[in-house]
């Protein structure tokens, strides 16, 4: 019940995407305007993305919940199935509607 | 990527590269068995057992949820001109999910409820009403 996921973990993901997003656009406007004089704008501009601790905290239950729906769903196909241990087929089932759901 | 960056700063960007995805593995390890036990856990509530394959498919999925979760965030909160993402960003990505969605706002009520830096908040709002006072007063003499 108290299992969810670490919100530093899931910060440093967020952290890794957006930093890599940041070097990204950093290149793309160095090939646009290569004047260097918005060069200090623009460093201010691309700086990455940040979160506050309670969007962090939303975000991992948001992936709590991703994973505890895709587990109770494909134990509802495994329990109709009448086994007892969820398999990959009982995961292929449900996945089509979980990934639309999400 | 391209070529140009490649002969642009050569073994420095490879090695930077390599760096990263190291990174980011050590991340997806971490991120996998917090997966494991949730999803286990949640397998005993059902009185189920879970095979390994199947929780190390849903944490592959999960990530890669994050990751795309990741840049959502992002554009809505530029979107928004803001800098960074706020709880309203979270709720939105969830939209397309009614029930999600609403199950996501009550759970950002209940953060909101129980914030421990409300100190903040009461500040910031205190500033703002410092700010307003003034105003009202004059209206009022």
């Amino acid at each position: 019940m108290e299992n969810t996921f670490d919100q530093d973990l899931i910060y440093a993901i967020f952290k890794v995407i957006w930093s890599k997003k940041a070097i990204e656009r950093e290149k793309n406007e160095d090939g646009e305007t290569s004047k260097g004089e918005e060069r200090a704008g623009t460093s201010k501009k691309n700086r990455p993305t940040s979160a506050n601790s309670n969007a962090v905290k939303l975000s991992c239950e948001l992936l709590r919940l991703f994973v505890t729906e895709a587990v109770q769903r494909a134990a509802t196909i495994a329990e109709a199935e009448g086994g007892n241990k969820i398999e990959a087929t009982h995961l292929e089932r449900i996945l089509p509607q979980l990934l639309l759901d999400f | 990527m391209d070529p140009i960056t490649m002969e642009g700063d050569f073994c420095g960007s490879d090695y930077e590269k390599e760096e990263d995805d190291e990174a980011t593995n050590h991340l997806r390890d971490r991120f996998r068995l917090s997966t494991i036990a949730i999803a286990e856990s949640e397998a005993k509530q059902n009185n189920m057992e879970i095979s390994q394959p199947v929780m190390v498919c849903i944490s592959d999925l999960a990530f890669k949820y994050a990751e795309q979760l990741a840049e959502d965030l992002e554009l809505f909160a530029h979107h928004a001109s803001r800098k960074s993402v706020n709880m309203n960003d979270v709720i939105l990505s969830a939209h397309r999910n009614k029930h999600l969605a609403d199950t996501l706002r009550s759970f950002s009520y209940d953060l909101k409820g129980k914030e421990p830096q409300s100190e903040k908040k009461r500040k910031k709002s205190s500033n703002k009403e410092d700010k307003t006072l003034p105003s009202v007063l004059h209206i009022d003499s």
